[in-house]
């Protein structure tokens, strides 16, 4: 006997799952990535590398940011460019934007009404209004980020190889200081909400990250240091699915804020450490529902490192300057972390124009883990809940992993 | 009023988008009810009086969730330009089995994909806002005019025309950028000459009187190839000079 879920209802894209269940056991769980394929890598190839990351940018909505990032970064790696640190500062700066963005919208509009029992968030507000509220102003600040570093709260073109199309002004950067310490305490409400969250979903093992928090040279996870994705990971197409599936080692794993927090939490910022810490035993738990918790530290982390970078460029000084990219041969990966984790870019570059790409997304590096989590949930409740409650879990499980579909659904065969 | 929001193949831009009105979705939401948009809400709705559509038709399961969604809609908006002209994902000019192999490596079809069409190309709209993503703006504008019954103004002017009312530096003339911006839709408020770059021409042709092969020939005046403007204008609605 087969069950089948309704496609995810608070998700990005189109996806469902079913569970399989042989004499009276749960067998196996699939999950079905319903969204159709989206061709991007195709789409690059013989590409003016100029043109590339704004296309890049259009494969997700949510981060399209780490998308152009990651873009950017691969182009200038492979063509031997070097930006400056105002520039590298100014492109985190456009990350931590994307972060409070996904992350807010995230857990106030798509987990929260699980919380208080509504099926959306705008029933929810009927309620509990000024959740919704302070939900909406979180993800407005992130997205003026975007507007600011990217040129669009979605899909800018501004982030370009060597720097930018128009570089932020003083004032601009002066209130993103000033409204980035405003927020910080509404953040801080959301660690102690999502710090209530139950534990399901299983538990994780192996976590992978990018080395440096937002953006790397290379991975990094629990087992080991300063990989890079083509020596450990392999990726499988499916029958059932249009996003493949990662294994590490022959094994899933976790990308996201989790993995992060556990990796790298001496990077964070001095509230965001003392949250982490205070939280730290059941992060390291591993259960895949403190993915959600985890998100709000880092809502607290990325409020306080914009106001950070903010102050660091105001204080030094600053004028725009690109540095020139020339048309050139070479191999580059630009490494990631989007909001839900390692994001992969990876070209060769021939006489300027792309001949090699490909690209790995956090739901496709989750995408085993995933089917992992909801194995246990369903072994957990089959028999011993009813069905529309295992289902609903099934769905508040997927959630916790904050599944980018439609950013997984268009690799190219490496 | 009832409204319904349907997600085919997309990046979900234009559904997010519309979420992000801010406040101000708190004034649509004064007119209307959100019966179904499953990026926002776990219920599910049965007959709408405005439906949005936003993605290209890029499957089988797309082309049914089409369909029901035009069966169940009094008006129906296809929204953001890969519902109104196919967008990047329909620009890639190969065999549907040849880019299934390339990136599923086989020959086979088990999730039944389709070649990534807009949705104009299935079913009759009432109202197509393109745009990648769209502008905000003009969609709250179109509900809002919708629930008083008033019929949608729609912008019939270039890119080109937001430029000079900013008074931006033409990046065409003064800096030899390719610009689409003459021959593209206006209603993004020149998003990209904002940032002192060429317009991606992400709003598709302007329709009516527009001279794609003039522009053609002035991109090919300031030194481009061929290729690469043919390139330039088919990414994202597969137009022609």
């Amino acid at each position: 006997m087969i069950i089948e879920t309704r496609e995810f209802t608070r998700v990005e894209g189109n996806g469902k799952a079913e569970i399989v269940i042989e004499e009276n056991e749960v067998k196996d769980v699939r999950v079905k990535i319903v969204e159709g394929p989206r061709f991007f890598e195709l789409l690059t190839l013989g590409r003016d590398f100029w043109d590339v990351p704004d296309l890049e940018a259009r494969i997700c909505a949510i981060c399209y940011l780490s998308h152009s990032v990651a873009s950017v970064l691969a182009i200038e790696r492979a063509l031997g460019v070097e930006v400056p640190e105002k520039t590298e500062l100014l492109r985190e700066l456009g990350l931590i934007g994307e972060l409070i963005e996904s992350h807010s919208l995230h857990l106030y509009l798509l987990v929260a009404p699980d919380l208080f029992g509504y099926p959306d968030a705008i029933r929810l507000a009927t309620k509990h209004g000024e959740l919704v509220k302070e939900g909406i102003a979180l993800k407005a600040f992130g997205n003026r980020i975007r507007d600011l570093i990217g040129g669009r709260e979605i899909h800018g073109i501004n982030v370009k190889p060597g720097g930018f199309g128009r570089w932020p002004g003083w004032e601009e950067l002066e209130a993103i200081e000033r409204e980035a310490k405003a927020l910080l305490t509404v953040a801080k409400r959301a660690v102690r909400l999502f710090s209530g969250i139950g534990e399901y979903g299983g538990k994780a093992e192996l976590f992978v990250a990018t080395d440096g928090y937002l953006t790397g040279d290379s991975l990094i996870s629990n087992v080991e240091r300063n990989f890079h994705y083509f020596e450990r990971i392999e990726e499988r197409p499916l029958v059932y699915s249009f996003a493949k599936q990662s294994l590490y080692s022959g094994k899933p794993f976790l990308v996201g804020s989790l993995a992060r927090l556990l990796l790298k939490a001496e990077s964070l910022t001095p509230t965001a450490k003392r949250l982490f810490e205070e939280n730290r035993e059941r992060l390291e738990a591993g259960w895949v529902s403190y993915n959600n918790l985890a998100q709000a530290i880092e809502l607290v982390y990325a409020l306080e490192r914009a106001g950070e970078i903010a102050k660091t460029l105001l204080d030094k000084g600053f004028e725009p300057e690109n540095v020139p990219v020339e048309a050139g041969d070479g191999e580059g990966i630009g490494y990631v972390e989007a909001p839900r984790g390692v994001l992969v870019h990876h070209y060769r570059i021939a006489g300027g124009k792309i001949e090699y790409s490909n690209i790995i997304t956090p739901t496709a590096f989750n995408h085993a883990m995933m089917e992992g989590a909801l194995l246990w949930e369903a072994r957990n409740l089959y028999g011993n809940a009813p069905e529309d409650e295992l289902l609903r879990r099934l769905e508040e499980t997927v959630r916790a992993f904050d599944p980018c579909i439609s950013c997984s659904v268009h690799f190219v065969r490496g | 009023m009832k409204l319904g929001v349907f997600e085919l193949t997309d990046c979900g831009g234009c559904a997010l988008n519309f979420l992000f009105l801010y406040e101000r979705l708190f004034d649509v939401l004064e007119f209307y009810e959100i019966e179904e948009f499953h990026m926002a809400t776990s219920l599910e709705g049965k007959h709408f009086d405005v439906g949005l559509v936003t993605g290209t038709v890029s499957s089988h399961r797309d082309l049914e969730v089409l369909r029901e969604a035009r069966n169940r809609s009094d008006y129906l908006i296809a929204l953001g330009t890969c519902a109104t002209h196919g967008c990047l994902q329909a620009s890639v000019e190969l065999p549907l089995k040849e880019k299934l192999k390339a990136v599923y490596g086989d020959e086979g079809n088990p999730m039944r994909a389709l070649d990534p069409k807009p949705v104009v190309e299935y079913v009759t709209v009432d109202l197509a806002i393109p745009g990648c993503p769209y502008d905000k703006n003009e969609l709250f504008q179109a509900l809002i005019d919708i629930a008083k019954g008033i019929e949608p103004v729609r912008p019939d002017y270039p890119v080109c025309l937001e430029c000079k009312l900013n008074e931006y530096e033409c990046v065409l003339v003064k800096k030899g950028l390719p610009c689409l911006g003459p021959i593209t839709l206006g209603g993004c408020n020149a998003a990209c000459p904002r940032s002192g770059l060429g317009c991606i021409g992400c709003r598709g042709p302007l329709p009516g009187e527009v001279n794609p092969a003039g522009e053609f020939e002035v991109l090919k005046g300031l030194g481009y190839d061929e290729e690469y403007i043919m390139r330039k204008f088919k990414t994202f609605a597969r137009w022609g000079p």
